[in-house]
């Protein structure tokens, strides 16, 4: 263990102390594809990881238009069912593991150190190690598409006894998760590192910024989850190639079992996608609204109450496969009561914004456009809750609603606003205000024509994962198709935007482009410089910050 | 603890400690999972809960899933239990069933249950040998008495018919309840 941790953080012992600073310097020397290959430097990952997300973002935006394509009428137009399923399947693990998790994680790599007044991240060359294992992984992906079999077709939840079944495909994508959950361990344990052990003198726990608390938590819950993920899958193989029988029922297995623990995992991953979500809204409402965040310590504790919710209500996503009514009832009022914290959040961002002085710059308009967006999502969610109705509604195009509200409209557009809010600091430019406008009402539209019929199509009884469907479905998935189409093309305005900015945009950045930011990331200048707080922010400069946060 | 102060030395080396707890913990999360295994068999067999069967999963032969349910009519003091609430029949093969069956008042019991099966398509498939249904039954005060169903099971069942279940509900004995 000791010997393996310290080739990933070869800086210690005598030669540190004063040689830091110019070895430091020495490694960014490196230029063209060195730099990014060797990156240590907490922005140049945080860049990898962002434009790698994004990447992911556009194969599976692709993928998701395939799926489309297809239900915009009845009947098979352009894929083979099995082509379809792989569709569905990947287009799923592309955008949790590829799109949304990276997204977040390059987040917290740029953005943590310099909130927190780190130089670094605290494991410097483990950070270019869990970065450099996604390509390879999403490159398992996209391989297993042209493999005899094709990709893997069984959902993105890799249900026995479907997947024992296929070919080689299910094998790639079993050690594709392998390596992003390898990573996302990695990832998650420098986060902790550097929350816990980093912070700047004078900014205890309960006064740094909301997105550090729910990197945080995020973090612990990844590895708390990640490796129960990564046994899941391996006793998938097992039994695939090893002769082992966890979910074969020939062998005395039960595919059952593979259910609970993969949803074991597969809860609390839900809220590793939406917790840095609401940590980014905390950051973004508050500078907008020109007031401190609303009960800063109730946000700290509905945080840490829904992680803990999150482990104890798997089982919601099972209602149908037969479980006693006790157990059924446990895991429902369990549910409902997650929507507690989760209320205490949006009312604590409501009661931010109340008489606030707020301005609508594209981030605001993002924040505010998950809250409402989110707390759709939030209500549906309580809708499948109820175990009678999630009965009749499951794997419906309703579970498809719900779930796309929460990760579209919830992660996707706080990520969108995080871009946007800290694009002058990433690039030292500051973004084509209206180009942003355009971005979020245009995404804004076309995400509800999109996602609101499919509540409608769930209701009227359309199950998920199907090719072809009833006639009488065909209007609102008419709809929900060139929703699909524009909501993509306009990601392409996005794309545009940063590019622009990164040019230049429409002007030079000031240090603090916002009136109403106060966190320490504003206090460097833009564009942040390739070091930042080598030396801890001064007493004073923390206080102040803290003291306009009220905290 | 907070090593933003420290000396880098002093630094690494508590940021590292951090660090092996966490690995610690994640390959505890691995172990987690395994772990799930066995108490899943536990916690099914405490709960008796039904778990996939070995024998309904074999490929090679057609088998059907026989499930049997229970009813006591409202008001008598009866309780019927199948001993094997799931088995599985085979085509030609005899599937046997027991049930427990008792007396829960300090009198004697005149009763009758009443047999119907759902879906209605497999009942071509299975023809009834014997059955504690086809009598009337008396039990004495307190008695707790095992009866059985046989039932044959048609060559030529089909292999998707899947399940079926019986359902037995207890009736009092006109004029004596």
């Amino acid at each position: 263990m000791t010997a393996a941790t310290e080739t990933l953080n070869p800086i210690q012992g005598g030669h540190a102390d004063e040689a830091h600073g110019h070895d430091d310097h020495g490694h960014h020397a490196s230029t063209g594809w060195r730099r990014w290959v060797y990156a240590t430097n907490h922005k140049d990952i945080g860049t990898l990881y962002l434009w790698f997300a994004f990447t992911m973002f556009i194969v599976g935006g692709l993928m998701a238009l395939g799926i489309r394509a297809e239900l915009f009428t009845p009947g098979l137009q352009f894929w083979q069912p099995e082509f379809f399923n792989q569709l569905t399947t990947l287009h799923g693990i592309i955008m949790v593991f590829g799109a949304i998790m990276p997204a977040f994680t390059g987040l917290a790599n740029w953005m943590l150190p310099l909130m927190l007044g780190a130089p670094d991240m605290a494991f410097a060359r483990m950070n270019n190690w869990s970065f450099w294992l996604l390509p390879p992984s999403a490159l398992l992906l996209v391989i297993s598409l042209f493999v005899p079999g094709g990709a893997a077709a069984g959902g993105w939840t890799l249900y026995p006894p479907l997947s024992l079944q296929f070919g080689m495909g299910m094998d790639l994508a079993i050690f594709s998760v392998h390596l992003l959950g390898l990573s996302s361990i990695m990832g998650s344990i420098n986060i902790v590192v550097t929350v816990l052990n980093m912070r700047a003198p004078g900014m205890t726990l309960m006064r740094m910024p909301m997105f550090a608390w729910t990197s945080l938590v995020t973090a612990y819950l990844l590895i708390a989850v990640a490796p129960v993920l990564a046994g899941a899958v391996t006793m998938l193989l097992t039994d695939r190639h090893f002769g082992t029988h966890f979910f074969k029922a020939v062998g005395g297995g039960d595919p059952v079992l593979f259910q609970h623990i993969f949803w074991f995992f597969g809860h609390p991953e839900v809220y590793i996608m939406a917790l840095p979500a609401f940590g980014i809204v905390s950051q973004i409402i508050p500078a907008f609204a020109r007031k401190p965040l609303f009960g800063y310590h109730s946000m700290v504790y509905a945080t840490a109450s829904i992680a803990i919710l999150s482990f104890m209500v798997w089982a919601h996503h099972m209602f149908s496969v037969g479980m006693p009514a006790t157990a059924q009832l446990f895991f429902m009022f369990m549910t409902m009561l997650i929507a507690v914290p989760t209320g205490v959040k949006v009312f604590n961002w409501i009661a931010t914004m109340w008489q606030g002085s707020m301005s609508f710059e594209t981030p605001m308009l993002f924040a505010v456009g998950f809250v409402c967006l989110f707390t759709v999502g939030g209500f549906s969610g309580l809708v499948l809750s109820i175990a009678p109705v999630d009965t009749q509604m499951h794997d419906t195009y309703y579970v498809v609603a719900h779930f796309h509200y929460v990760l579209v409209a919830g992660a996707l557009f706080s990520l969108f606003g995080a871009v946007y809010y800290w694009l002058p600091k990433w690039t030292g430019y500051m973004y084509s205000e209206r180009m942003g406008k355009f971005h979020f009402w245009w995404s804004m539209i076309w995400f509800n024509v999109t996602f609101f019929p499919m509540h409608f199509l769930g209701l009227a009884g359309m199950p998920r994962r199907i090719p072809d469907y009833p006639l009488q479905f065909t209007d609102f998935n008419t709809l929900a198709s060139v929703g699909a189409f524009c909501f993509g093309l306009g990601q392409l305005i996005f794309l545009y935007n940063v590019i622009h900015t990164i040019r230049g945009g429409v002007g030079k950045a000031p240090a603090n482009p916002w009136e109403g930011s106060h966190t320490l990331e504003w206090e460097v200048p833009s564009p942040a410089p390739h070091h930042t707080w080598e030396t801890p922010p001064a007493r004073e400069v923390v206080e102040k910050g803290l003291k306009e946060q009220l905290l | 603890m907070n090593t933003a102060a420290m000396p880098a030395v002093e630094r690494d080396r508590a940021n590292r400690r951090t660090a092996i707890k966490l690995g610690i913990a994640a390959a505890a999360m691995v172990g987690f999972a395994y772990g799930m295994v066995p108490f899943y068999n536990v916690f099914c067999e405490a709960l008796g809960l039904d778990r996939a069967r070995p024998e309904l999963a074999d490929v090679h032969a057609a088998a059907m899933r026989v499930e049997f349910d229970t009813n006591v009519s409202a008001g008598l003091p009866a309780r019927l239990t199948p001993l094997q609430p799931v088995v599985a029949g085979r085509a030609g093969g005899l599937v046997k069933a027991r049930f427990r069956l008792e007396n829960l008042s300090d009198a004697p019991l005149g009763l009758r249950a009443v047999p119907s099966y759902a879906p209605e398509r497999a009942g071509r498939f299975l023809t009834k040998m014997e059955c504690f249904c086809f009598n009337a039954l008396t039990l004495a005060a307190r008695e707790t008495r095992e009866v059985t169903v046989v039932l044959l099971v048609d060559e030529a069942m089909p292999a998707e018919l899947g399940a079926v279940t019986l359902s037995y509900t207890l009736f009092p004995l006109e004029g004596k309840a």
